[in-house]
């Protein structure tokens, strides 16, 4: 069994994790998901959904109630893997009588790094995650931004090949947040798997490669960006002039009229050029013609909104 | 390496409490004022002979009394200050340990390192250890050089009190650590463990009464349950006797400087018991007592082993 999960190219493959937490309150109903290695992965989805529980199960920190399949290739809560996973839970809360330093020191000695190892990769962490003036001061007097890269910082000690980040730029300001799009992309490059729990739809958006969305304890989407936004493309021409004697036209070729906003769903270019052409022919002036896809939020948005949970059944492979 | 982490931890949590701080000025106090006092033959010096007085308590006709010094340090240092008061403020000061642990936030890190749970808290319980560890040492050391540069009595067993004090506290911090994990309560792990410890010489104390008034034991259902409960409580008073006994004192009945008629034999069969006490063997007083540890740590493992965070 473990020496065939060894050959799945999977770093995370999840296989009906169930979490029924006391009083019967089923958080988790049986969640599938693959996170290739190497990508950058999503998980999103309303409060409540079981995104937090998810994690934490991949951590160890909760007990499922089933689940198979692997991370990085080991059984879920097997411990020799956690000394190469890298985690920063949401609202984390560390000891202010530590120094930036000895947190960091302290953390990766937990997680069998070499005394060696750590004194030389905590002063490079927190010079890259701008806190290399600050290693030497008690966290408890650390912003919260800070006390947030100091985080990543930790979670980066032991050079992990998985890397599970829960709201990684809460507390962050704008600069703060591009810092870490970037940090996550130099991870990608260095062939990091990195599995990211946000609210922050448009970071995730920026960096991931693939997504699920979990929607009332299930996967009700699970795919690449494009992918996922490949059927909600659409082409909105705007047109100035009277176009009611070409209603009907119009609406034969499924295009929804909205004042001087026409709305063509899909990406069919011969469909467009014929309502063009509908619109030239009555004299009509067209304004612009733009194709618009749909962003993660109408997508999180529309799978909440009552699309009985599925897999979307688009690409599961692994980005390039 | 992980255990070594979490007990540097815990020491480092244990200076950032105030407690630990006042707990040092009281000892450095404590043992200015012990170094203040001189003996001579038939005389007592206070403050370098500033006051003095003549007696023969401590050093009788011929010499030092090291059996009542010894006694002294013991009862006064080890048993009290550091036994009741110190092991007091010790929980106090270690109570918040666990809670302050599994708090969320604190917990979800440190169950993500590679790392067992039962470990885990293993490591964090050792640590806390080292507050009773740093002070018992600081303190116990201190006197036993004062006991011996300015009194003139050298007591080596004396030293044999710092990992007695150690594991009186654990007998007391181990219901703390439990209650801990169980109500994630500092306030909660102070009443009970104290409490604890209340019933635990509670029961000791009515040990000794029946073998003080031995005609108490014709009661033998009384007398039976107090020795089963006696057997399965942590001994808290036999570790006292103990720490007399490798100090060579003398018993605290020769302490009383003049007994009436009257209570001389009651006195005598108090010091009958407590040589009784001290004479037994320290695997039984140390071995059972951390058999009710191990198991009180068992069941705080077990909790926090099957909890979700």
């Amino acid at each position: 069994m473990v020496a065939l999960t060894e050959m799945t190219n999977w770093a995370v493959d999840l296989i009906d994790v169930r979490k029924t937490y006391s009083r019967n309150i089923q958080a988790l109903r049986g969640v599938n998901i693959q996170v290739g290695r190497g990508e950058i992965f999503g998980l999103l989805g309303p409060n409540g959904a079981g995104k937090t529980t998810l994690v934490k199960i991949m951590m160890t920190v909760v007990r499922p109630t089933h689940a198979l399949g692997t991370i990085m290739g080991r059984p879920i809560g097997h411990r020799g893997k956690l000394a190469l996973t890298g985690y920063l839970p949401e609202n984390h809360r560390f000891p202010g009588y530590l120094t930036g330093l000895q947190l960091l020191d302290y953390y990766a000695a937990l997680a069998k790094v070499p005394r060696a190892s750590r004194s030389v990769n905590a002063p490079k962490l927190l010079d890259r995650l701008g806190l290399s003036q600050w290693g030497g001061t008690r966290i408890d007097k650390y912003s919260k931004g800070m006390m947030q890269r100091l985080g990543i910082a930790q979670a980066l000690m032991n050079n992990p090949e998985f890397i599970v980040l829960d709201e990684p730029t809460d507390g962050l300001d704008p600069v703060g947040r591009r810092d870490i799009r970037q940090l996550l992309l130099e991870l990608r490059r260095a062939g990091k798997t990195v599995f990211l729990n946000s609210h922050l739809l448009s970071e995730l958006e920026m960096v991931c490669d693939r997504v699920a969305i979990l929607v009332d304890g299930l996967v009700a989407r699970q795919g690449t960006l494009s992918d996922l936004t490949e059927h909600t493309i659409e082409c909105r021409i705007t047109f100035s002039g009277d176009a009611q004697p070409i209603r009907s036209k119009l609406a034969a070729l499924h295009a929804s009229v909205d004042g001087d906003l026409i709305v063509l769903s899909g990406n069919d270019a011969a469909k467009t050029n014929a309502v063009i052409d509908l619109l030239r022919g009555q004299g009509l002036l067209i304004e612009s013609v733009q194709p618009h896809r749909f962003s993660l939020e109408d997508i999180l948005v529309e799978a909440m909104a009552g699309a009985s949970p599925k897999n979307h059944g688009v690409s599961s492979k692994p980005a390039d | 390496m992980q255990f070594w982490a979490l007990i540097v931890d815990s020491f480092r949590e244990s200076r950032d409490r105030k407690i630990f701080w006042v707990m040092l000025i009281i000892e450095i106090i404590i043992a200015a004022a012990m170094f203040c006092i001189g003996f001579q033959p038939g005389r007592i010096h206070i403050l370098f002979g500033l006051w003095s007085a003549e007696t023969d308590y401590f050093t009788g006709m011929s010499g030092l009394r090291h059996d009542k010094i010894a006694a002294v340090a013991v009862s006064g240092v080890m048993d009290v200050i550091l036994g009741w008061i110190g092991v007091s403020l010790a929980i106090v000061a270690t109570s918040g340990f666990f809670p302050s642990l599994l708090e969320r936030g604190t917990v979800d890190v440190l169950l993500s390192k590679p790392i067992s749970r039962s470990r885990l808290f293993l490591g964090k319980y050792v640590g806390s250890m080292v507050f009773v560890l740093f002070h018992a040492t600081f303190f116990i050391g201190l006197t036993f050089l004062i006991i011996g540069i300015r009194w003139g009595s050298w007591l080596p067993g004396y030293l044999l009190s710092i990992p007695l004090l150690v594991i009186l506290f654990s007998y007391v911090y181990c219901i703390s650590a439990w209650a801990g994990v169980r109500f994630r309560s500092a306030t909660v792990a102070i009443y009970l463990s104290l409490g604890a410890w209340v019933i635990f010489a509670g029961i000791q104390g009515i040990g000794d009464l029946f073998d003080t008034f031995p005609e108490w034991k014709k009661n033998r259902l009384a007398y039976e349950a107090s020795v089963v409960a006696r057997w399965v409580v942590p001994k808290t008073h036999d570790i006292t006797y103990l720490a007399g006994k490798w100090s060579g004192a003398a018993l605290s009945t020769e302490l009383i400087p003049k007994i009436e008629e009257e209570d001389r034999s009651a006195v005598e069969r108090a010091g009958q018991a407590e040589l009784e006490r001290m004479n037994l063997s320290p695997l039984y007083t140390i071995g059972s007592s951390l058999l009710f540890e191990a198991v009180i740590i068992g069941l705080a493992i077990w909790r926090f082993a099957r909890k979700d965070f």
